[in-house]
């Protein structure tokens, strides 16, 4: 195996603390859920791995035991009373072409959220980011209390709105800092998050 | 191209900045070299990026030498050469867009608007066949880029449609990049693909008002409902303009995804933060700042 400090990019004599900043900056950078719906998800997989294992190796060696971040979280996933279990798996296995194919052959009339759903997931791991978008809402609208589809939405939204690339005007460019807005947009975030399990942060929103 | 994807200068070193900089005049003088004193107004930002990327790729030697500047020989100037082919890719590149965007101005703008392109359209048209003779692959895909842009536009088409040309070119041409590296290539072509995709949605957005005026095409007009509008009030301006910013934030996000994964043999820096901060600038000059309509000059600037 490599070298585990190498891989988390610190030297051999950094801290406990230092050593999980670094592995905390990587694990974010490399994190499957954002790798969830590209078809780079399996690169992401590994470098996850990859860093997992060399921060379990260094924290082993200093004192045994260790800490390991959650696995991945595919939002297309097999469910039993799917409809389009057929395009479910051709989307998990990377074969896009052929879940197209089977969604664009399902008449106008007979589109449901699901299938909303899923032609915008074919749409998003194709690069076409706006029309996914425009499916997901779709989706969302017609199965207003599904969380699958609502979690696609809501990744799309994020993104749109400059968290994770591009340029955010409410956002300071040059630093991290976190100011009131963040914190209330934080919560709120919170809020739904917690509203798609079924509990409740701030219970009058 | 059009000079949208450079690094956001604040953000880097002393030292990288240096570097990018003999990586820029390298190009420069690989371009007056190969196609001629005149195709040095065709260097731009993207395609010195290209180059940059190309000698980030695994097999890349750089050495640096000091001389100087081709067009002022009072100022000296670094240089980073390079053994490979990788500046005389970046300038047929060069050459071959610029060729490319010279003939959309002819059948775009009108006869006195178009005087200029239409002087140097010949001049432009021999040095792109010396390119496309030396770099077939070059060649073929912008030219299939340029088709697909003219399909997409002739068919009014959304916004992800019209952006696919683009993306394709640059996906193809990064993807080339990684060479035999089956790894890392879906992941080189993938940044492109965005990359190509975030430049394509930059110019229309940047183009949007210009483009309502003059009654051009422009695939953002449909989307965000604009077709009755000639004029935007300042109100419907900055909406329009945020709206714009969404649709690059999430290409944006995009790139970003496909660049943590990018292994990159040295100029790391610089390409991230062309990725992470350069964009994300662009951005704001363009769409909150307006710089361009301030003065032209100063962006021009390096």
């Amino acid at each position: 195996m490599t070298d585990p400090y190498k891989v988390l990019g610190v030297s051999r004599s950094a801290t406990d603390e230092e050593v999980k900043d670094a592995y905390r900056a990587l694990a974010k950078k490399y994190h499957p859920d954002q790798y969830s719906d590209s078809p780079l998800k399996d690169l992401a997989d590994e470098k996850m791995k990859e860093i997992n294992e060399a921060y379990d190796a260094i924290t082993a060696q200093r004192r045994g035991g260790g800490y390991s971040y959650g696995g991945a979280q595919n939002p297309v996933h097999s469910s039993g009373s799917s409809g389009f279990s057929d395009v479910r798996s051709f989307i998990m296995s990377g074969r896009i072409a052929d879940a197209e194919q089977i969604l664009n052959g399902v008449p106008a009339g007979s589109r449901n959220a699901e299938w909303y759903f899923l032609k915008g997931s074919v749409l998003y791991r194709r690069g076409w980011l706006e029309e996914a978008k425009d499916h997901f809402s779709r989706a969302c609208q017609m199965d207003p209390g599904n969380g699958e589809y609502s979690a696609a939405l809501n990744q799309a939204m994020n993104q749109r709105g400059g968290m994770y690339g591009g340029y955010n005007p409410n956002r300071n460019m040059s630093g991290g800092e976190c100011n009131t807005c963040d914190m209330c947009s934080g919560l709120l975030m919170a809020d739904c998050c917690c509203e798609c399990m079924g509990g409740d942060l701030i219970p009058c929103c | 191209m059009f000079g949208y994807v450079r690094p956001y200068k604040p953000e880097l070193l002393v030292r990288e900045y240096s570097q990018y900089k003999a990586v820029y005049c390298q190009l420069c003088k690989i371009l007056g070299r190969e196609y001629g004193i005149f195709s040095r107004f065709a260097l731009s930002y993207d395609c010195a990026f290209y180059a940059l990327l190309a000698l980030c790729a695994p097999g890349g030697q750089v050495e640096e030498c000091r001389g100087r500047c081709v067009c002022n020989p009072l100022k000296a100037c670094t240089y980073l050469s390079s053994p490979g082919e990788e500046y005389k890719k970046a300038a047929a590149l060069c050459v071959l867009l610029t060729y490319h965007k010279l003939r959309d101005n002819l059948q775009d703008e009108g006869f006195l608007k178009s005087l200029g392109s239409r002087l140097l359209v010949p001049l432009a048209s021999g040095q792109a066949k010396r390119a496309a003779k030396r770099y077939p692959f070059l060649a073929e895909t912008v030219e299939a880029a340029m088709e697909g842009q003219r399909q997409a536009e002739k068919n009014l088409e959304g916004v992800d449609a019209c952006a696919e040309p683009t993306a394709r070119l640059l996906e193809a041409v990064f993807g080339e990049l990684a060479k035999e590296n089956e790894r890392q290539k879906p992941v080189w072509a993938r940044f492109g693909y965005f990359l190509g995709r975030w430049v394509y949605l930059m110019d229309a957005a940047e183009d949007l008002g210009e483009d309502l005026q003059s009654g051009a095409f422009n695939p953002f007009v449909r989307k965000l409902g604009l077709e009755e509008k000639k004029e935007l009030s300042g109100e419907e301006r900055a909406w329009a303009e945020e709206e714009c910013n969404a649709v690059l934030n999430a290409t944006a996000a995009q790139v970003v995804l496909a660049l943590n994964l990018m292994e990159l043999e040295r100029f790391g820096p610089i390409i991230r933060n062309v990725g992470e901060k350069g964009l994300p600038q662009v951005q704001r000059e363009i769409l909150f700042l307006h710089v361009k309509e301030k003065s032209r000059r100063e962006l021009k600037r390096l």
